[in-house]
């Protein structure tokens, strides 16, 4: 088999995104020795990641130089992919799973009519043209398998459920897309300004590879601080259940569950929060969930992997504290 | 302005979750199906630009296969929202995205749209990928993440904010639109009683899926297939740490998750 | 009614009444029981979203359900809190003489405008010296020219401190017996109408009841329901309507104790295991359930009857008797699975131990209606 898979490239402050370093490995996977792997990098200023790309192995690059595409979202940047997949007789386009990466592969699945799935977690090769994917469904709750029939096939990858490939040493050289004219209509949207993040304390919800939620049992919204420490000594994101941002203790953009964000990060830490089946759905899917409650019985110890019965005001200062020890980090 | 809302039925979150008994797929039997928590912001966020906009209609459409999917439309209904479409699924349902957007985009082409709003359905986790490829077919831009989506009423456009890992964007973009809400920020209101029952008696137009197969044609063969369905094996339970002290638990509860767990750098 | 499901409509209605319950009550019910709280603003909500006035036709502006879509309704509002739940219905008991006493013109002049806007209602009869005697009433109505003047007090009455309306019950004539029992409405801003004080209860804490006095309280005789004499029977046809969605009350109040006890078995640990995998924990369960089901279909079964037309006096008495009897066992028992939690009042059973309590008391005392179901199932032999 010598499957040509591209892989878009997605750019955080100039650097290739981890999930589309994610993205390489996978498409390294699904070529095999006998395939090839292609980049696909759009916007301004892309010398950077064409490196980065290279040192990930991948030597040839589709480039679409074209500030507007630096802000301009997945449509207009599908145009070009197309262009770019047709160029190099690609039969996989991969991008990493961020919600650019979801999106873009949702437009391909028409402008490139390909068969297509967000979230994967595993992609191998059913037979020379058909990939089976693995992704969950049902807020993690359960896990399906699906057969893609090629000769066209999008895929999204989840953050976080693949390794990186390791760096090497290896040129990548460009070539330009000069593709088809962006329409209007998808350039027509305008980004006016970037403020910086409120309390840029920690990574994006969404993205992180440890979250620490807090619950009602926090008390009041002085108490949800040390949650907040907690997580600062991890470097990791903040989450809260309903019952606190109902009660005002935090903003919405906090609450992880059916009507918040759905998390599935490397570790959960869930601090004074029951276990309701409304919370459990948006972090029932993390590799590792450790709850910390002073109810025996709290149903969040059903799907939790490691316990503490405890008052949460002596467990979690204490737990900051030796993380802290152990990180090498000064105490306070 | 003409709003669009693209909802599905999905198991309610309770369910408790089975395979059928070929294990392709989830168990529908006895499962009880709702508009998603994400739909129910959708609407919400539809009917608060139509009280904004005077003249504005909001319409529903769902595609999916009876009677789950015309249930949803009803609460839709009942939620205030001005009509509803029913695009009919084969029987046992069709989980092809490219399938379910392109039935969606041929059913919108005779429903009035400007802006487009879809939720990112925790239920089934599909996550945008049909708002966006109904957006591609309908040659609109799209955008997830959104919030404190306006109207600005001087320019017919869309303002809203989306935080990102940069920081938090302001945009604006001209209709026509579609918009993937991906979080419930605002409070969906709760359908009255009387709205309800009068939601019972009112129409709902139907698109049967003969004729959304023959216009898709070759596209209405499925190229995204359920091979599998699995549960996680079953969590048995957290494994309880045992401690005397505060201090004693944090060094266990450490010590298990960089040796055992394996999680902590 | 073989078929026991539940169309879509009423899977509707439910799931309303359900989401409520759940996101709007039961968050509230410790609070407002343990102070004794009327939360004002819970029923004002119920209200909005159309889950007062179950029974008032919809050309008048209320709901206009049936007594099955109404017990749907109440015992879901039941499983939010037993006492906000009699509170929320109560207006149905102090329309419904309304309903079926008054004329087309009482019935467009009182009802439209008090459904329009929030309001609340009670139902007047239960007196100091006479619960279940009824008959035995002693409010006077002393007809003076085109007025009845209303002397007397009521005792017991759900909502009184809170009622901008009455439906009161006092006799024209106590020689009558309850030949002489007459029905009034009486608007609360009339001279000489005066709730009293709040009482401190068992339970139905956040439900409001008090006495309310009549001294020399002035009635339009067109604010008479009915023809005098006629109020006993109007009292009668009335709880023989709202009886059967006590019974549903009831039901809620079990199934609430039911749901909190399965749930604490699974996960409370003895001798090694979960206290669910014991046998005398088991059989409790399977007692409790066995219960709480058949309270509900007997409910479901007196509201199909009364919705064919019948009067269904036997099948609601059983289910009201039953279903309150039921409550009370159930709850008892889920405090016992709860053992020394159980018995406090940071967990949520105790509580409805002494909710369900009431359901044995009020609405027809459950004394009554074994009389009642006696006479009814002796009438099919004799």
């Amino acid at each position: 088999m010598t499957p040509s898979i591209l892989v878009v490239g997605e750019r955080l402050s100039g650097h290739l995104t981890s999930a589309t370093r994610e993205a390489v490995g996978v498409a390294l996977g699904l070529a095999g020795p006998e395939g090839s792997v292609v980049g696909f990098l759009a916007g301004s200023s892309l010398a950077l990641s064409v490196t980065e790309f290279g040192e990930l192995g991948v030597t040839r690059i589709r480039t679409r130089e074209d500030p507007r595409l630096d802000a301009a979202g997945a449509g207009a940047i599908a145009v070009s992919v197309v262009a770019s997949a047709e160029a190099v007789s690609a039969s996989v386009i991969v991008t990493g799973g961020t919600e650019f990466g979801r999106d873009l592969t949702g437009r391909l699945a028409v402008r490139w009519n390909a068969a297509a799935a967000n979230g994967v977690t595993e992609a191998t090769w059913a037979d020379a043209s058909a990939l089976r994917v693995r992704r969950p469904v049902y807020g993690g709750r359960a896990t399906e398998t699906r057969r893609l029939t090629g000769p066209r096939i999008a895929i999204a990858i989840r953050p976080h459920a693949f390794a990186e490939p390791t760096a090497g040493a290896a040129t990548a050289t460009t070539e330009p897309d000069s593709g088809p004219e962006i329409p209007d209509p998808l350039l027509a949207a305008r980004r006016s300004e970037v403020a910086a993040a409120g309390s840029s304390a920690g990574p994006a919800l969404s993205d992180a590879s440890i979250v620490v939620s807090g619950g009602r049992g926090v008390r009041d919204a002085n108490g949800f601080r040390l949650v907040e420490e907690l997580a600062a000594s991890l470097g990791a994101a903040v989450g809260a259940s309903r019952a606190v941002t109902d009660a005002g203790w935090r903003p919405s953009s906090f609450q992880v569950g059916q009507t918040g964000k759905a998390v599935s990060p490397q570790l959960y830490i869930a601090v004074g929060i029951s276990g309701a089946i409304q919370h459990i759905v948006g972090m029932v899917s993390s590799r590792v969930i450790v709850a910390i409650n002073n109810d025996s019985t709290a149903p969040i110890f059903r799907v939790a992997d490691y316990g503490i019965v405890g008052d949460l005001f002596q467990i979690v200062p204490a737990l900051t504290k030796e993380i802290r020890r152990v990180r090498g980090l000064p105490a306070n | 302005m003409e709003i669009a809302v693209l909802i599905k039925p999905v198991p309610e979150a309770e369910t408790r979750l089975r395979a059928r008994a070929d294990g392709t797929q989830l168990d529908a039997e006895g499962v009880k199906f709702v508009l998603a928590g994400y739909d129910e912001s959708a609407i919400e966020q539809a009917l608060l630009l139509r009280e904004a906009t005077p003249g504005s209609k909001v319409r529903a459409l769902a595609f999916g296969p009876a009677p789950r999917t015309e249930e949803v439309l009803r609460a839709a209904l009942a939620l205030g929202v001005d009509e509803a479409t029913w695009v009919e699924s084969p029987a046992e349902g069709a989980d092809d995205p490219g399938i379910v957007a392109r039935a969606l985009a041929f059913a919108l082409a005779r429903v009035p749209h400007e802006l487009l709003l879809g939720g990112k359905q925790a239920g089934d986790d599909e996550e945008g990928l049909v708002t966006a490829a109904i957006a591609e077919s309908l040659g609109i831009v799209d955008f997830g993440t959104v919030v404190n989506l306006r109207v600005d009423s001087a320019t017919g456009s869309l303002t809203f904010q989306r935080a990102t890992e940069e920081g938090v964007e302001s945009w604006t973009a001209p209709l026509p639109c579609a918009i993937a809400l991906q979080q419930a920020w605002n409070d969906p209101r709760t359908a009255k009683l009387p709205n309800i029952l009068k939601s019972r008696k009112m129409p709902i137009a139907k698109i049967p899926w003969a004729e959304v197969s023959a216009a898709l044609g070759e596209a209405a063969r499925p190229r995204s297939v359920a091979e599998r369905f699995e549960l996680p094996p079953a969590r048995t339970g957290a494994k309880m740490i045992e401690y005397k002290s505060p201090e004693e638990a944090a060094e266990t509860l450490v010590r298990i998750l960089r040796e055992e767990a394996k999680v902590f750098p | 009614m073989p078929d026991f499901s539940l169309t879509p409509e009423q899977e509707s209605l439910r799931d309303l009444a359900r989401k409520f319950a759940r996101t709007e009550m039961a968050p509230h019910a410790a609070e407002c029981d343990k102070a004794g709280r009327f939360p004002e603003e819970i029923y004002r909500r119920g209200w909005e979203l159309g889950l007062m006035n179950l029974n008032v036709p919809t050309e008048y502006g209320g709901s206009g359900l049936s007594v099955m879509d109404q017990c749907l309704i109440v015992e879901e509002l039941a499983q939010g809190c037993g006492g906000m739940t009699t509170s929320i219905i109560a207006n149905c008991l102090a329309l419904e003489p309304i309903i079926l006493g008054g004329t087309a013109e009482q019935r467009a002049q009182w009802l439209t405008p008090f459904c329009a806007e929030y309001h609340l209602a009670s139902f007047c009869l239960t007196e100091p010296g006479g619960g279940s005697d009824a008959g035995a009433l002693k409010t006077r109505a002393r007809k003076e020219g085109d007025h009845y003047v209303l002397d007397g007090e009521k005792c017991f009455i759900t909502n009184a401190p809170h009622a901008s309306l009455y439906t009161v019950f006092a006799t024209i004539d106590p020689q009558l017996g309850h030949k002489g029992i007459t029905a009034f409405i009486v608007p609360r801003d009339t001279r000489g109408v005066a709730p009293g004080k709040d009482e401190d209860k068992m339970g139905h804490r956040a439900s409001s009841t008090s006495t309310v006095h009549f001294e020399g309280v002035r009635v339009p005789v067109a604010n008479r329901l009915g023809a005098e004499g006629e109020g006993f029977s109007i009292a009668m046809r009335t709880l023989d309507q709202t009886r059967t969605p006590i019974g549903a009350l009831a039901t809620g109040i079990g199934q609430a104790a039911l749901d909190h006890a399965a749930k604490y078995a699974l996960g409370r640990r003895s001798f090694g295991k979960p206290i669910a995998e014991h046998q005398a924990i088991q059989i409790k369960l399977a007692n409790m359930v066995q219960s709480i089901r058949a309270a509900r279909l007997l409910t479901w079964q007196a509201a199909v009857t009364i919705d064919r037309g019948e009067r269904g006096s036997l099948e609601s008495a059983i289910a009201k008797c039953f279903a309150s009897d039921a409550a009370m066992r159930v709850a008892d028992d889920a405090i016992q699975i709860f053992g020394g939690y159980g018995y406090m009042k940071e967990y949520p059973v105790e509580k409805l131990l002494r909710d369900a309590k009431l359901t044995q008391i009020y609405e027809g005392a459950n004394e009554i209606q074994r009389i009642v179901i006696s006479k009814e199932l002796l009438r099919a032999y004799a």
